[in-house]
């Protein structure tokens, strides 16, 4: 049980972290997971789990009277990139909230109306219900394809190297190449898929141009371009599970889908908690596609909430209002976020 | 210790050093070399409005010895609008600027980014000699005070290849929804192999489109009521009911194609009608064969009214930048450049109208529509046109249109009236945020 607690512990460590950079498809990051995953495993073979912590309780105590003005420069690069890059504008956005702002013209207190305004603006909900579909598409879809790609890509198979570097290209290329890619792809008259759709006697869709096809679209789509990052991140976990535990399940008789269900699912329970939350994140951060590919329509059908407040701010000049819709934003990734994690670690408990 | 303390140094002061020298990019003027003041002008990019100003800045060098105007195009950019804003932002604008749009308008004045020109004693006359009160009125900002001198406009109507039209049966232009509807059912259609259709309408749901189908619609239909009034919205009603329902029928019936066409639908003869403003006539002499019958007339309005329809004039104004250094300069500028000779200049060259009441009273202009008959029609639709109302909300509430106008026209979603309702709703409590 040891075992999957620092690993859990581990995992949800790294979140704020990966909250901050924002940047979810970012190969550091990635990076950053692996070491820590691969950190974890030393932990456990040294049996010290906590080490790292105790000497840094050691050394506070020892060093607690003396200042030693070295550290305060050391910490500085960070101090100053928190204020200047977080710290402020966060402060900024909220002192617009209750303000009118278009950049060229003074600010203008305006109270609470920005607030009445998002209560009463039916494109927020709208864009509110567009992502939480997304998301109904998008986790389960991703998550499913990131788990047999892990999987397969697990096993010993011939250019295996080659295979995971492929699927992780999607991740790496610009998000707005890809996303131009697929419009070509989605396109109406002339795209592959309708293409392909029409020469097997099928009618062509109008996978950009239908208000019920297009958030599905985006979402499969959206997948193609992040299942890469999560399936390195399955395979990290994959690799972590002591291959004895099979060979024990084997002398068992167990067949290869209880091995996957009864060791697999459960010693990646952690890995998978950390990509429901990171895709989670990432569905309530969709602005690429839509910007490039629909614009948002058609009919305010793939209206995200952060393509609606680049709108607000960059095309109405609206800082107030847009500020007032990005931390109403936050709030609802921060619950989602909670609830998610909450209702993970009850059925974890329960397990137990 | 010291070294760390040393590099720190260096590095505070080299960042001081690069934030200082971006801060201060020095704003050159020309000036001074010969003593002459230089007047920098912003003109439209299009080499048509381009010339045109070349021409009359040559023409006032070449006269003037104290005063020197270069002309520019606005720099090109994602749209001029951004491109201004940006520019009075950081005070890089030019003195003189030809193509303030009503959209824009009231941003810049917010912005503290232009001269008030009614503070030059001879504003109202140089104004009164150029237009009537009522129509000087509609350029007037809020707070009662002018800063535009309302230099052209292109009335939206309709343009008609009248042969199609004729060959379907049709002998005289339509002007009421009915008549419209009626011609737009015979024309569209199929034969031998051609595709037809009626009106050809750019239907992206993107605010400004909506300048150029609704609004001009809008305006027929409510006889040049405008969209808000004392911040109160005032187009909830059955005139913008029946502008969407006529578009929403055009586009049900097939009257409209959707899909994009290779080239000039119009030009190409497939589709009958297009909603256009003046300049589209140099545009058409240039490139339609010799043989090529066409004709303009007011947008459709409803059956039950009388009348010339009104329209939307998009009109376009000269500006001085607050930036400005020689502001009485400038002004004199803007006048020799809305002068009777170069307004009749601005006709001949870019066919745009100048925004000048009775135009074809005038004497001085009555050789010109003599010979261009098609842009009579322009002018006769000059008088009975209305601009935007001056707020800065103009963009959104064009946006929410446009939304709506794609959820009941182009996606039968909802209806005419609650598109209208949802739309006014919305825009009101934008409006209510002050």
């Amino acid at each position: 049980m040891r075992h999957d607690e620092a690993r859990e512990s581990s995992t949800f460590n790294n979140i704020p972290a990966l909250n901050n950079a924002t940047a979810i498809d970012n190969a550091g990051i990635v990076a950053g997971v692996t070491a820590n995953n691969v950190a974890v495993e030393n932990n456990e073979q040294d049996k010290k789990p906590n080490r790292f912590a105790r000497i840094f309780r050691r050394e506070g105590k020892e060093r607690g009277e003396r200042t030693e003005p070295v550290g305060y420069l050391m910490v500085l690069p960070y101090v100053l990139h928190t204020l200047v890059f977080l710290g402020y504008p966060l402060a900024f956005a909220f002192v617009l909230i209750f303000h009118r702002w278009n950049i060229y013209t003074p600010m203008r207190f305006v109270g609470f109306g920005n607030i009445r305004l998002l209560i009463s603006d039916p494109l927020v909900w709208r864009a509110l219900l567009n992502t939480l579909y997304f998301l109904l598409i998008h986790v389960p879809l991703q998550l499913a394809v990131a788990l047999l790609f892990a999987q397969l890509l697990n096993q010993k198979i011939r250019a295996r190297a080659f295979f995971r570097a492929s699927f992780f290209m999607p991740v790496v290329v610009s998000g707005v190449v890809v996303t131009i890619l697929w419009q070509q792809l989605f396109a109406f008259e002339t795209g592959l898929i309708n293409v392909a759709l029409n020469s097997l006697g099928l009618t062509k869709i109008g996978w950009l141009t239908s208000p019920n096809v297009a958030m599905p679209a985006i979402a499969v789509m959206a997948t193609w371009k992040n299942v890469g990052l999560y399936i390195v991140l399955l395979l990290v976990g994959l690799q972590g599970i002591p291959s004895h535990l099979y060979e024990a399940a084997e002398l068992d008789g167990a067949g290869a889908w209880q091995k996957f269900r009864y060791i697999t699912i459960p010693a990646l329970n952690p890995t998978i908690i950390l990509v429901l939350v990171l895709s989670t994140i990432g569905g309530f951060s969709l602005f690429i596609e839509p910007y490039v590919m629909t614009g948002g329509g058609p009919v305010s059908s793939t209206l995200s909430g952060i393509l609606y407040l680049y709108k607000q701010a960059f095309v109405f000049g609206k800082m107030g209002y847009a500020a007032t819709i990005g931390f109403f934003w936050a709030i609802i990734v921060f619950l989602v976020v909670m609830i998610q994690r909450w209702v993970v670690e009850r059925t974890e408990t329960e397990r137990m | 210790m010291g070294i760390i303390k040393r590099a720190s140094t260096v590095f505070l002061l080299a960042s001081s050093l690069v934030f200082l020298t971006a801060c201060a990019s020095p704003q050159e003027k020309q000036d001074a070399k010969d003593g002459r003041v230089t007047l920098n002008f912003w003109s439209a990019t299009n080499p048509t409005e381009l010339d045109f100003a070349r021409r009359v800045a040559d023409e006032w060098n070449a006269s003037q010895l104290n005063v020197r105007v270069v002309v520019q195009a606005v720099p090109t950019g994602q749209s001029s609008e951004e491109i201004v804003l940006a520019a009075v932002a950081s005070r890089t604008t030019p003195d003189i600027y030809a193509n303030a749009s009503p959209a824009e308008m009231q941003n810049l004045i917010d912005a503290n980014g232009l001269i008030r020109l009614d503070d030059f004693s001879d504003f109202k006359d140089a104004m009164s000699e150029r237009m009537s009160p009522e129509t000087l009125r509609r350029y007037q900002s809020p707070d009662s005070h002018f800063y535009q001198v309302a230099w052209k406009q292109n009335p939206v109507m309709v343009l008609y290849n009248t042969r199609m039209l004729r060959d379907a049966g049709i002998e005289k232009l339509p002007v009421t929804y009915s008549e419209f509807l009626t011609a737009a059912s015979r024309v569209t259609g199929e034969t031998a192999g051609v595709r037809r259709w009626m009106l050809v309408i750019d239907y992206l749901p993107i605010w400004y489109k909506r300048l150029f189908d609704f609004y001009p619609l809008y305006l027929a239909a409510s006889d040049g009521k405008t969209l808000v009034d004392n911040r109160q919205v005032t187009f909830d009603n059955a005139d913008a009911v029946a502008a969407f329902d006529f578009l929403r029928e055009c586009f049900a019936r097939g009257f409209v194609p959707r899909q994009s066409f290779q080239g000039d639908s119009f030009v190409k003869e497939q589709v009958a009608a297009r909603f256009v403003g003046a300049n589209v006539i140099s545009y058409l002499d240039k490139i339609l064969p010799a043989d090529f019958e066409y004709d303009f007339a007011p947008v459709p309005r409803p059956d039950d009214m009388t009348g010339g329809a009104v329209t939307y004039a998009d009109p376009k104004s000269l500006v001085v930048f607050a930036t400005c250094e020689h502001p009485r300069e400038a002004w004199e500028f803007v006048k020799f450049m809305t002068s009777r000779s170069n307004d009749l200049r601005l006709l001949e060259m870019t066919s745009q109208l100048p925004v000048r009441t009775r135009l074809l009273e005038d004497e001085a202009f009555a050789d010109y529509f003599d010979s261009n008959p098609k842009m009579r029609r322009f002018a006769e639709q000059a008088d009975r046109t209305r601009t935007l109302d001056s707020l800065a909300e103009t963009q959104e509430i064009f946006d929410i249109i446009a939304g709506e106008f794609e959820a009941a026209v182009l996606y039968n979603t909802k209806s005419s009236e609650e598109a209208v309702h949802d739309a006014a709703r919305r825009s009101q409590r934008i409006l209510d945020v002050q």
